[in-house]
C-alpha cells in the first residue's frame, strides 16, 4: 500500500527514466561544433528529437551532435590542467612568427591561406546527399 | 480595407481551370487546411502541461507547424476562391458547422495516449494524402513538396511515441490500446470521398482516388502496428458525416480559437 496517488508515482518513474544529453551545434558546414546546452530524454532517439526542437527548429544549426552526458569523459583535475610550476615556456607567446611567416611565404610565392576550418576534417562535413 | 491585388501565379492557374474543377480544388484545399488547423489547435492545448518540458516544446512546435501548414493552404485557397476573403477570414469567420475537418480531429485532447494515437493515425493518413497530390495544379504540388519535408519529422515523433507507449509497461500500453480503439473508429473519415473527386482525378490534381490513399495508409499502419501487437482501425462505410456534424469538443475549441478574432471584428492583430 502506498498513499501516493498513481499520477505522482507515474511522474516520479517518468522523471527517474530521464537522462541528460549534451547537445553540440554547428552553425555552418565546416564550422566548429559548439556546446549549445542539454536536454533530458528517456532514450537517444527522443534525445535527438528534443535536441532538434530546442537547438535546430529555427534553422540555426546545420548539424547537431547529441551525446549522453554519462558517455562524456571529463578531465578537470587542476594538477593536470593547471600545473603549479611555471610553464610559460610551453606557450607560444615568446615567438614572433609573423615576419618569419611573411618571409617564408614570399620565398615560396604563396599567399596567406584561407580559413583553416575548410580543410579540417573533424567536424563531420557532409560527404553525400542530405542526411 | 482591401489592397489592390498583385498578380498571382496561383490565381492565374486557378482561373485556367473549369468551374467544377476549381470548385473541387477548393473543397480539397479546405479539407486539408481544416484538418491541419483544427488538429494543430487541439494539440496546442498541451502547451505548458505536456509530460516533460522537452516534450512540451516538441508538441507545441509540431502544433505550430500544423498551423503554419494550415495558413499556407488557406492562403492558396483564398487565391483559388478569389472572393475577397483572405486566409484569416476563411480560417476564423465560419460557423462551427462550416468546418470540413475529419471526425478524427473532432476528438477532445484527452490524455497523452489519446493525443499520440490521434497524431499517429493522422500523420500517416496525411502522408498518404500528400502522396496522392498530382501535378495538375502546380501551386499545390509545389506547396505539398515543402509540407512533406516537414511532415517527415512529425511522423518520426509520432511513431517514436507509439513504440514507447506500446512497450512502456501495462499502464502505458493499456492507455494506448484504449486510445487507438476510440480514435481508430474515427480515423478512416480522413479519407471521406470528396464531391469533386472525379474532376480532381481528371485534372491530375489528385494522382489517385482517396480510396487508394486509404489502402496505402492501412498498409503503412499494418507495418507499424502489427509487430507491436496493436489493432488496426476498423474499416467503415464512408458518408458525408465523416466531415460534418462536429462534436462538442470541437465547438468548445472553435470558441477558443475564434475568441480573439471575434473580440474586435475587423481589427488587425
Amino acid at each position: 500500500m502506498t498513499d501516493q496517488p498513481p499520477a505522482d508515482r507515474a511522474l516520479e518513474s517518468t522523471l527517474a527514466a530521464l537522462e541528460p544529453y549534451e547537445v553540440f551545434r554547428q552553425e555552418k558546414d565546416g564550422g566548429p561544433m559548439i556546446h549549445g546546452g542539454n536536454v533530458l530524454a528517456p532514450d537517444p532517439v527522443l534525445a535527438v528529437h528534443y535536441a532538434r526542437e530546442l537547438f535546430g527548429r529555427r534553422g540555426e544549426s546545420t548539424r547537431l551532435w547529441v551525446v549522453r552526458r554519462a558517455d562524456v569523459r571529463v578531465l578537470d583535475d587542476p594538477d593536470l590542467l593547471d600545473p603549479p610550476l611555471d610553464r610559460s615556456f610551453k606557450k607560444p607567446g615568446g615567438y614572433v612568427m609573423r615576419d618569419k611567416l611573411a618571409a617564408a611565404r614570399g620565398k615560396a610565392g604563396t599567399t596567406k591561406p584561407g580559413a583553416r576550418a575548410a580543410s579540417h576534417g573533424t567536424t563531420g562535413r557532409r560527404t553525400g546527399g542530405k542526411a | 480595407m482591401t489592397l489592390p491585388k498583385a498578380p498571382s501565379a496561383a490565381r492565374e492557374a486557378a482561373a485556367r481551370l473549369d468551374g467544377p474543377t476549381r470548385e473541387a480544388l477548393a473543397e480539397l484545399l479546405l479539407t486539408m487546411a481544416d484538418d491541419e488547423f483544427v488538429g494543430g489547435f487541439m494539440d496546442s492545448e498541451w502547451t505548458g502541461i505536456a509530460p516533460i518540458l522537452e516534450e512540451d516544446v516538441a508538441m507545441s512546435s509540431i502544433a505550430q507547424d500544423e498551423l503554419g501548414h494550415a495558413r499556407a493552404l488557406y492562403e492558396l485557397l483564398a487565391e483559388v476562391l478569389d472572393d475577397g476573403r483572405d486566409a484569416d477570414a476563411i480560417a476564423y469567420d465560419r460557423e462551427p458547422d462550416e468546418y470540413r475537418h475529419a471526425r478524427l480531429l473532432d476528438r477532445p485532447r484527452g490524455d497523452w495516449a489519446d493525443t499520440i494515437a490521434r497524431r499517429f493515425l493522422y500523420e500517416l493518413a496525411d502522408e498518404a494524402r500528400l502522396a496522392s497530390i498530382g501535378g495538375g495544379f502546380a501551386p499545390l504540388g509545389d506547396l505539398v513538396d515543402k509540407l512533406r519535408r516537414e511532415e517527415r519529422y512529425h511522423r518520426m515523433h509520432a511513431v517514436a511515441w507509439i513504440e514507447r507507449l506500446a512497450n512502456g509497461g501495462p499502464i502505458a500500453r493499456g492507455h494506448l490500446e484504449a486510445a487507438l480503439a476510440t480514435a481508430g473508429e474515427a480515423a478512416p473519415t480522413l479519407f471521406t470521398p470528396l464531391d469533386g473527386e472525379a474532376a480532381l482525378l481528371r485534372a491530375a490534381i489528385l494522382a489517385r482516388p482517396l480510396g487508394e490513399a486509404e489502402a496505402a495508409w492501412r498498409a503503412d499502419l499494418t507495418r507499424i502496428l502489427v509487430p507491436l501487437g496493436l489493432a488496426l482501425p476498423p474499416t467503415i462505410e464512408h458518408g458525408p458525416e465523416g466531415r460534418s456534424g462536429h462534436s462538442d469538443a470541437f465547438r468548445w475549441l472553435w470558441g477558443e480559437f475564434t475568441s480573439v478574432r471575434r473580440s474586435e471584428v475587423g481589427a488587425t492583430w
